[in-house]
C-alpha cells in the first residue's frame, strides 16, 4: 500500500462544510482540494483524476450529479460519495445511472465520512493491487470478497456500493437468521450516522435490483414483515 | 340502500299529490249529482204541470181516458205518473198498465247491468265508496242534527204529504229512499185546476237510478284511475329513487371515503359522465378534490423545500462543531467558531424568510388594491440602498404620460425593490443599472437591466423558484433565495408576470408585466 498522501478532491458550496472535510482530511494525513462549485472542480480536474471524490449534489453552474457522470465516464475506479441533505435523490445517485460509491445524509457525522473514505480508498488500493491475504466468504452461488468489497453471484460481478457490501455482509454473517433494522444499519453504519428506517429499506431494495440483474430469478434476501430481513441463500 | 331516502319520500309525496286531481274530480262530482237531482226534480215538476194543465181542460177524470193519454207518453217519459182524485184515490197509474217495467221507484231490472261488473272493480268501488260515506257522514252530522233526510214529512192517514198538498192547490214534492236501493225516487206533486176549483192531483215520480247509476260508472272509472295512479307514483318514486336518489348515495359514500382517506384524492367521482345536476355535482367534487390535490402536493413541494434548506445551515453548523471538537489548533477554532455564527445568521435568515412567505401568502387576498403610479413608484425605488457607495448609477425612464395599474402599492414596493437590489448588488462596481417603464393600450412594463453577469439560460426560470439562489460567488449564502419567489407570488395574484432575461453583451433583464388599469 502506497504511503502517498491521497488527493481527495471536495466539491461543496457551503464554506463551513467545506473547510470542515478539509480539516478532517488532512488530520488523516490526506491531501484535500477543494472547489465551491462542480465547473471549477471539473476544470481542475482535467489534468490528473483524484484519488477520491466528495460531492455535494446542488451546487453552483454544474451540479454534482453532472459532475458525478462526468467523471465516471473518464474512470469507473474512482471512488466517489455524495453528501446531501435530499435523501429522495439516494436511489438516483447510487442506481446506475449516476453510479456514486456511496452516499452520506445531511447533517452527517465527520467520523462517519472519514470512515467511508478509508474503506473505499482501501478498495480501490485492493482492486490496483490485488493480494489475496483475506479469506473470501461464499455462501452458495454468493462470494464476498472483504477486501476488494467485491461481491459476485454465480461467478459475475455485482457492483455494490461499501454501505449496500457491509449491509449484505451483515445478512450473510448469520444465514437463515432475521436481522433487524437496527442490526443492519449497525453493520452498515459503522459510527450509526443520521440514518432512517427507511434507508435499510432503500438499500436492500437496491441490493436486490443490482443481483436481479444479473440473475432474474434472485430471491435470497428475504424481508419478514415487521421484523427486518434474512439471508436465505442456502450454505 | 337505506330504505327511503328524504328525497325519496319528497318524490314520493309529489307524486301524491298529482294522484289528488282525480280525486278532486270525484269530490265535484258530488256537486254535480246535487245539480243532476235538481234538474230532474225541475224536470218532473214541468211533465208534472203539462200534465196537470192537459188534464185540467177536461170534465172529469177518468181512469180509462187518462191511461190512454199515460199509454202515449210511456214512450217518451221514464217517469211514473199517477192521478189522484180529490179524494185522494188513485184514478189512473202508468206503472199498471205498462207491460214492460217502467223506471220507477221500485224497479230492480236496470241494476242487472251491475252483474257484468267483476267483483274485483265492485269491491274497489265499495272501497272508494265507503270512504266517500265516512266523508259524508261526518260532514252531514250538522245536518243530521237539525233536520230529517226526507223534505216532507211521514204520510199523513195513509196519504202521501205531497199528495195532500197538492190536493190543498200546494205544490207537493217527496223524495224517498228506494227500498234496497242506494238511489232515490223524486215525487213531484201539481194540483189539477178546472176554472179555479181543485179536481185531483198529478204526480210524477222517478228513481235516481239512472242517474246515480251513470254516476256510478263515472265513479268507478275515476277511482280506477286513481288506484291506477298510485300504482304509477308509487314506481315513479322507485324509478327517481334509482337515477337521482342512488347516485347521490352513491357520491356521499365516496366523498366520506375521501374524508377518510390518505394519500391522493380521486380524480373521478362516481356520476360524473352524467349530464345531468348530478354530474355537475360529481365533475364540481372531483374539481375540488384535483385543487386539494394540487395543494398538498405544492404543501409537500414546500415542506421538502423547507427541509432541505434547514439541513444545510444544520449540516454546516454539525460539521463545525465536529471540527472544533477535533480540531488542536486555536486558529483553526476561531475560525470554524466564526463560521458556525455565520451559519447560525443564515439559519436566522432563512426562518424569517419563511416567515415572510407564509405572510404573503395569507395577505395578498386581503390587500386593498388601490391605483398606483407606477412611475411615481419607480422614482422613490430608484434610489436604491447600496448602489452609491460602490459608484453604481440607477438610471430612470418614464413615459410623459403617468401609467397606473390595480396594486397594493406596498406589496408592488416591495416586488420592485427585490428586482432592482437584486440588480444593484450583482451589478460591477461602478455599473449602470436601468430602470425603464413602458405603457402599451393594455400593459405597463417594467425592465430592470443591469451590467452583472447574467443568469445562465437554464436557471432563467429557477432564479424564481422557492430557494433557488444563483450568485456566481460566495455571497449566495447571505441570500435566502425567496425574494423572487415572493415577487412572481405577488405579481401573478394581479394577474400580471415576470421573467428574466439576458442582455448582449453580458447582464441581466428582468421585466415585470401589469395589466393597466381600464
Amino acid at each position: 500500500m502506497s504511503e502517498r498522501a491521497k488527493r481527495i478532491a471536495v466539491v461543496e458550496d457551503e464554506e463551513t462544510i467545506r473547510e470542515g472535510i478539509c480539516a478532517a482530511l488532512r488530520r488523516d494525513s490526506h491531501d484535500p482540494q477543494t472547489y465551491g462549485d462542480g465547473q471549477a472542480a471539473w476544470e481542475a480536474m482535467q489534468g490528473t483524476l483524484p484519488d477520491l471524490a466528495i460531492l455535494d449534489i446542488g451546487l453552483p453552474r454544474m451540479d454534482g450529479l453532472e459532475l458525478c457522470r462526468r467523471l465516471r465516464a473518464r474512470s469507473d475506479r474512482l471512488p466517489i460519495i455524495f453528501v446531501t441533505s435530499r435523501e429522495e435523490e439516494f436511489d438516483r445517485v447510487l442506481g446506475l445511472e449516476i453510479g456514486a460509491d456511496d452516499y452520506l445524509c445531511k447533517p452527517f457525522s465527520m467520523r462517519e465520512l472519514m470512515a467511508r473514505v478509508k474503506i473505499l480508498l482501501r478498495r480501490a488500493a485492493q482492486i490496483a493491487e490485488p493480494a489475496d491475504a483475506e479469506p473470501i466468504q461464499a455462501i452458495g452461488d454468493l462470494r464476498l470478497d472483504p477486501v476488494r468489497l467485491a461481491a459476485t453471484w454465480k461467478g459475475t460481478g455485482v457492483p455494490l456500493t461499501v454501505t449496500e457490501f457491509l449491509l449484505l455482509q451483515a445478512l450473510v454473517r448469520r444465514p437463515g437468521a432475521v436481522l433487524t433494522r437496527d442490526q443492519l444499519m449497525d453493520g452498515a453504519y459503522p459510527d450509526r450516522t443520521h440514518v432512517s428506517d427507511r434507508t435499510i429499506d432503500s438499500h436492500v431494495k437496491r441490493i436486490r435490483r443490482k443481483f436481479a440483474s444479473v440473475d432474474p430469478a434472485f430471491a435470497a434476501i428475504e424481508g419478514v414483515y415487521g421484523a427486518g430481513y434474512r439471508y436465505a441463500g442456502e450454505a | 340502500m337505506t330504505g327511503f331516502s328524504r328525497i325519496g319520500l319528497r318524490l314520493l309525496a309529489f307524486n301524491l299529490l298529482v294522484v289528488f286531481v282525480p280525486v278532486a274530480g270525484i269530490l265535484y262530482l258530488g256537486i254535480y249529482e246535487s245539480r243532476l237531482l235538481q234538474a230532474q226534480e225541475a224536470g218532473l215538476v214541468q211533465q208534472a204541470r203539462v200534465l196537470a194543465a192537459a188534464l185540467g181542460d177536461r170534465d172529469t177524470l177518468e181512469g180509462e181516458a187518462i191511461a190512454e193519454l199515460f199509454a202515449r207518453l210511456e214512450r217518451r217519459s221514464d217517469a211514473r205518473f199517477r192521478v189522484y182524485d180529490t179524494g185522494g184515490r188513485v184514478i189512473a197509474d202508468s206503472a199498471r198498465q205498462s207491460a214492460a217495467p217502467a223506471a220507477d221507484d221500485h224497479d230492480q231490472g236496470r241494476s242487472s247491468s251491475g252483474d257484468e261488473r267483476s267483483a274485483r272493480t265492485r269491491l274497489l268501488y265499495r272501497l272508494g265508496a265507503g270512504l266517500a260515506n265516512a266523508r259524508d257522514w261526518v260532514l252531514s252530522i250538522p245536518d243530521r242534527l237539525r233536520a230529517p233526510v226526507t223534505r216532507s214529512p211521514a204520510d199523513q192517514g195513509g196519504l202521501p204529504a205531497e199528495v195532500a198538498a197538492a190536493l190543498a192547490g200546494r205544490y207537493g214534492a217527496a223524495t224517498r229512499v228506494t227500498p234496497g236501493q242506494r238511489s232515490v225516487t223524486i215525487f213531484s206533486a201539481v194540483p189539477v185546476r178546472r176554472q179555479g176549483a181543485i179536481t185531483g192531483a198529478v204526480v210524477v215520480s222517478q228513481s235516481t237510478f239512472r242517474l246515480l247509476s251513470t254516476l256510478y260508472a263515472i265513479r268507478l272509472r275515476v277511482f280506477e284511475i286513481v288506484v291506477g295512479s298510485i300504482v304509477m307514483a308509487a314506481l315513479l318514486t322507485a324509478l327517481a329513487a334509482t337515477t337521482v336518489v342512488r347516485p347521490l348515495t352513491r357520491l356521499r359514500r365516496q366523498a366520506l371515503e375521501v374524508a377518510g382517506r390518505r394519500g391522493a384524492l380521486p380524480a373521478v367521482f362516481a356520476g360524473a359522465r352524467r349530464r345531468d345536476e348530478i354530474g355537475d355535482l360529481a365533475r364540481a367534487l372531483g374539481e375540488l378534490s384535483r385543487r386539494t390535490n394540487d395543494h398538498i402536493r405544492l404543501l409537500e413541494s414546500f415542506s421538502a423545500d423547507v427541509s432541505h434548506e434547514l439541513k444545510n445551515p444544520l449540516a454546516s453548523i454539525r460539521t463545525a462543531a465536529d471540527t472544533m471538537a477535533e480540531s488542536d489548533s486555536p486558529d483553526e477554532r476561531r475560525r470554524f467558531h466564526g463560521l458556525m455564527v455565520r451559519d447560525v445568521a443564515r439559519l436566522e435568515r432563512l426562518v424569517s424568510g419563511l416567515r415572510d412567505v407564509a405572510r404573503v401568502e395569507g395577505q395578498i387576498e386581503h390587500d386593498r388594491i388601490e391605483p398606483v403610479d407606477v412611475g411615481g413608484l419607480l422614482r422613490e425605488l430608484a434610489d436604491a440602498p447600496g448602489a452609491a457607495a460602490r459608484s453604481i448609477r440607477v438610471t430612470l425612464a418614464l413615459p410623459a404620460s403617468p401609467v397606473v395599474v390595480m396594486a397594493a402599492r406596498e406589496r408592488l414596493a416591495q416586488v420592485i425593490d427585490n428586482v432592482v437590489s437584486n440588480a444593484v448588488s450583482l451589478s460591477p462596481d461602478g455599473g449602470v443599472v436601468s430602470i425603464a417603464l413602458t405603457a402599451d393600450g393594455r400593459h405597463a412594463r417594467v425592465a430592470v437591466e443591469d451590467e452583472g453577469p447574467g443568469i445562465p439560460p437554464s436557471h432563467l426560470e429557477r432564479v424564481f423558484d422557492r430557494f433557488f439562489s444563483y450568485r456566481p460567488d460566495d455571497r449566495a449564502r447571505e441570500h435566502v433565495g425567496l425574494g423572487l419567489a415572493i415577487a412572481r407570488q405577488i405579481v401573478e395574484s394581479y394577474g400580471g408576470s415576470i421573467a428574466a432575461s439576458n442582455r448582449t453583451p453580458r447582464g441581466a433583464r428582468f421585466e415585470i408585466v401589469l395589466p393597466r388599469r381600464s
